[in-house]
């Protein structure tokens, strides 16, 4: 699983690969000149692949400043006609839906593949979205891949679809799509790339007339997902139980069918196409069926839409009864409609369902799985060791203790929203969507007229600045709001793998751009900012305390460049605790490093009753050094104060 | 959480109640307690039922007899003044200090001396250009120290930097502060907690303490510095009817009713005006700008003044007879006042017996 195998071109070679880059090498099969994206977990590999292939396959690939602007450019591609990919997770698909809604309105030219990653269970992410109902409404069709073959298989399919509809196209991935690793068999390269250009006749506007244009393509779709190759049957002819699914679920079906051993029994119908339906090719198998067991991740989207199709077709598939989420019988382990599915959750509906036995667990499972996780080592969901956010926020919360006026932090989406826990002291009273901390900091900065007095700080990361901080700057500005915005600057997108963005003067593709530093930016808005060192504890809090002081809408950039791009980096001096001064249990530190302040590296040392650095962990920042009040905590070869 | 005398308590029952004095003491002690312009806050809860913290507080339960007999091995027979050996005027003979110092420079020089004499290894005093938050600084040099003369009138949190001096290695430091931070030093030096603690109070061996009626709120900078406007602020200094601001350009007088609102509500609760548990005790003389009240009231501060006389870097003469009801007024008035809060169930720090309370009432009737 790496770059290499997105680097073998032989046609017909069987390559291990994953969902995501799966979809890389379908959109250089499918001859894609144009590739955007905005970092987002799971599926930020693709355009970071893209990026690297980008040369070799003559496409262009870029990192946008959010979601919004990558559609439009490569919207924008497939206006002059050649093929485009754009590449989203729900939360961008959010932010590109207003041109999205508008593009399936205005129509498109050139091949344009959406590709919308899910993420059930928000493994990565701070909330869980079903992105398909949007692109219903948006009236474009759904395809959901069950394999990484799938996806590559579907992907190059879909560009062919998107041209003969002259619509956009959502590939429906999922985590365990994007990030599960399988066979995927090369195809040829689509040599017979297009010039781009701008006919006088491509006309690309909204207009209300258009939505009947929208209905009859939809209609049109309804036609060819009748004969969409990745439609399929497996089961036996005319199976009384069938099961409808799309994505994963195929493949966790067939598992429990396997399992249970009644594949001769149950029938698997799987949607290759989730909107709009192949209505006839679910009708058929309906009409044999006296039950339907739906199985989808996150919510029942299918089942309320093939529900809706048997109540349109009554006549024809009646009797019949259904189980899904809807009923609770189809349920991950969070509850139906919740999460992510797996194997055992099939298993468990058929066994309720068709009254099987079946124990999933031996005997005393459950005691030999307590003991054996007593042997996992904690690792609770805090930032990296080193990593400057936590002096940042050790720092705000610091200088709005002394300020004592109840200062309130709206948090924003990065490696920083974990500022909701205990590795950001609980500073964090709000996180939205990205850049909604700037906005809601105004709110609050608007409320002094009515005694409102309480300091407000808004945390964003660097990267979420350029995506959308600025227009609510710009609007705190205008508007004079009254707050203090702090940039966590690590030079980086740290949270979805290191992408570059503006600030770093580098692009998706390895080519060296002007870097635009966020102060300059700020300057431009004709807003007062600072730039400051987080790793100087004490100095930022003085910072952090003196800004707040200050009337007016304000900016704070702490730049340090994340700890795990440094530490590949440089070598720095060696941490260590000198345990004949830490005083241990003794007040008052009370096991401040490794307790509180709670750098993974700052362990407690059982046996001495001493704090002691984990130098497999460690990055060497110092910062411990500068807060330790005993300066039990040393830098090998440095002397105090030099550091 | 339960923390009846640690950190939470110590927010809770002083800085929330805008009882801190702005020692500093607690600040840098543990990483719980920061500073900033003379703001002094719990930052985080450190989880102690049980903390120094508040134990060293000079507005925690304060026992007066049992810091008598911590500091002077008995009780005190002044029960204004409180211990001492003498009571005198003193000035410094050195020029330079005069110059930088307030009324008789004093007290900067004695802990010139205790640093060019080897008795210490730093000294902890407040520093920085008059007219701004001053700065707690480590001084470790005469010319260190000289950089710290002249008075400064807000509650600087400068015991902080003798946490810091103790932490950059000093073993011995000498310290200068307003009676509240004697006390807590003080206090410090009391606790009898686990010798691999580093309590940094113990290696306090001089304590000069300054004469202080009250401390303004750091919010006075901004005030004087619009007061004065442009024009830089080259001294400070507090009268009976006002404060006295020496400019380039001149001296500009604030009347006192205009500073008030800036005295912190502490120090309407504050006992000791004169420094009571400190070696020796430095204020004005509310009569000759030249020289400094010296009240020396431990076998060390007597040592120290010893010292510094007869290394001619100081000169003393007898307290003027006719001087001291003036002194023993003001501090018995202001003592009074505490004893009536008492009554009223606030100053509710302080513990005396009866025979000290007594003992203010008849004893400033005798001496006045």
């Amino acid at each position: 699983m790496s770059f290499l195998s997105l680097q073998v071109n032989e046609v017909g070679k069987q390559v291990l690969m994953t969902g995501n880059e799966a979809v890389a090498r379908a959109a250089i099969e499918a001859g894609v000149s144009y590739a955007s994206s905005y970092p987002g977990s799971p599926s930020s590999e693709i355009l970071g692949n893209l990026g690297k292939l980008a040369k070799q396959h003559n496409l262009y690939a870029e990192w946008s400043t959010n979601e919004k602007v990558a559609l439009e450019g490569a919207a924008a591609a497939s206006f002059a006609g050649v093929r485009a990919i754009c590449i989203v997770k729900p939360d961008g698909l959010n932010v590109a839906f207003d041109t999205l809604k508008s593009l399936t309105s205005s129509g498109t030219k050139g091949g344009l593949v959406l590709v919308v990653s899910d993420d059930p269970s928000a493994h990565s992410s701070t909330n869980e979205e079903d992105s398909r109902y949007l692109e219903k409404v948006a009236h474009m069709p759904i395809l959901e891949p069950s394999t990484p073959q799938e996806a590559k298989d579907m992907t190059v399919a879909a560009f062919d679809l998107s041209e003969k509809v002259k619509l956009p196209v959502c590939i429906r991935s999922v985590t365990r799509i994007c990030h599960a690793s399988g066979n995927v068999t090369i195809g040829p390269v689509n040599k017979s790339i297009k010039q781009p250009v701008m006919g006088p006749e491509d006309r690309f506007v909204t207009n209300i007339l258009f939505h009947a244009v929208q209905e009859k393509k939809l209609a049109m779709l309804a036609q060819l997902a009748e004969q969409w190759p990745f439609n399929r049957y497996q089961g036996p002819e005319n199976a009384r139980t069938l099961i409808i699914t799309a994505g994963p679920g195929f493949v966790y079906a067939q598992e429990a069918l396997s399992v249970l051993g009644v594949e001769e029994q149950v029938g698997i119908l799987k949607l290759g196409i989730s909107w709009p339906l192949p209505e006839n090719f679910i009708v058929n198998h309906l009409e044999h069926a006296d039950q339907v067991i739906f199985l989808e991740e996150i919510e029942p989207f299918n089942e309320e839409n093939i529900m809706r199709l048997a109540a349109h077709r009554l006549e024809e598939v009646y009797p019949i009864k259904f189980y899904g989420q809807k009923s609770g019988h189809v349920s991950g382990q969070l509850g139906p409609g919740l999460g992510e599915i797996n194997p055992d959750t099939v298993i468990r509906a058929l066994a309720g369902i068709l009254n099987l036995s079946y124990t999933a667990q031996p005997k005393g499972y459950g005691q030999e799985a307590a003991s054996l996780v007593q042997n996992v080592p904690e690792r609770e969901l805090a930032f990296c060791a080193g990593c400057p956010h936590r002096a940042s926020f050790w720092a705000v919360k610091s200088a709005l203790a002394i300020n004592g006026r109840n200062g309130v932090v709206m948090g924003d989406i990065g490696c920083y929203t974990m500022g909701l826990l205990r590795t950001g002291y609980k500073l964090l009273q709000a996180v939205l969507a990205m850049g909604s901390g700037v906005g809601l900091a105004h709110g609050l900065g608007k409320l002094d007229r009515f005694g409102f007095e309480q300091p407000v700080v808004a945390m964003v990361g660097d990267s979420t600045f350029y995506h959308a901080a600025i227009p609510a700057l710009i609007n705190a500005k205008y508007n004079k709001s009254n707050f203090l915005l702090v940039v966590l600057d690590n030079e980086t997108t740290a949270m979805t793998g290191h992408q570059p963005h503006p600030g770093l003067g580098l692009n998706a593709m390895g080519d060296e751009t002007e870097h635009m530093p966020i102060e300059k930016v700020v300057n431009g808005l004709g807003l007062p900012v600072e730039v400051y060192d987080p790793y100087d504890v004490d100095g930022t809090t003085k910072m952090v305390f003196d800004m707040l002081q200050e009337q007016g809408t304000k900016v704070l950039v702490l730049r340090r460049t994340c700890a795990l791009v440094t530490a590949k980096k440089e070598t720095k001096p060696k941490v260590y605790v000198d345990q004949k001064l830490c005083i241990g249990d003794e007040c008052g530190c009370n096991r401040f490093c490794s307790r509180t302040f709670a750098c993974p590296a700052s362990i407690w040392d059982k046996k001495a009753q001493k704090a002691i650095i984990d130098e497999a962990v460690c990055n060497r920042c110092g910062v411990c050094v500068s807060l330790c009040p005993q300066n039990a905590i040393k830098l090998e070869g440095v002397e105090a104060g030099e550091y | 959480m339960k923390a009846r005398y640690g950190s939470i308590a110590l927010g809770q029952e002083v800085m929330d109640q805008g009882l801190c004095t702005g020692c500093g003491l607690c600040v840098g002690m543990c990483p719980y307690i920061k500073s900033i312009n003379e703001r002094v806050a719990v930052i985080h809860p450190c989880g102690k039922e049980d903390g120094n913290c508040y134990k060293i507080c000079p507005k925690t339960l304060t026992d007066w007899v049992e810091m008598d007999n911590q500091v002077f091995g008995g009780r005190r027979q002044d029960h204004i003044l409180g211990n001492y050996q003498k009571i005198l005027f003193a000035r410094t003979r050195q020029a330079h200090v005069h110059e930088k110092g307030q009324y008789g420079g004093v007290a900067t020089s004695l802990l010139s001396l205790a640093i060019e004499k080897g008795q210490v290894d730093a000294a902890v005093a407040t520093g920085g250009p008059a007219g701004e938050i001053p700065k707690p600084t480590v001084a470790h040099s005469r010319e260190e120290v000289l950089a710290c003369g002249g008075s400064h009138y807000s509650a600087s949190p400068s015991m902080g930097a003798v946490n810091q001096a103790v932490k950059e290695g000093a073993a011995r430091v000498a310290a200068t502060g307003r009676p509240c931070q004697v006390l807590a030093l003080r206090k410090m030096q009391a606790l009898d907690g686990d010798s691999s603690h580093n309590l940094a109070a113990n290696k306090v061996n001089f304590i000069v303490g300054l004469f202080c009626f009250w401390a303004l709120d750091s919010a006075i900078y901004s005030f004087l510095s619009k007061q004065v406007g442009v024009k830089g602020i080259l001294k400070v200094d507090i009268l009976v009817d006002g404060i006295e601001i020496t400019t380039s350009t001149g001296k500009i007088k604030i009347p006192v009713d205009k500073v008030r609102p800036y005295i912190r509500s502490t120090c309407q609760e504050c006992f000791d005006p004169t420094s009571e548990f400190a070696d020796v005790s430095v204020g004005s003389t509310e009569y000759d700008p030249g020289w400094n009240t010296l009240i020396v009231r431990t076998k060390k501060g007597e040592e120290m003044v010893d010292m510094a006389v007869n290394e001619g870097i100081i000169e003393t003469k007898a307290y003027p007879e006719e001087r001291l009801p003036m002194l023993y007024t003001a501090v018995r008035n202001k003592k009074l006042r505490v004893l009536q809060q008492k009554e009223q169930n606030t100053a509710r720090y302080l513990q005396l017996d009866d025979e000290y309370k007594q003992g203010i009432i008849d004893q400033g009737v005798r001496r006045v």
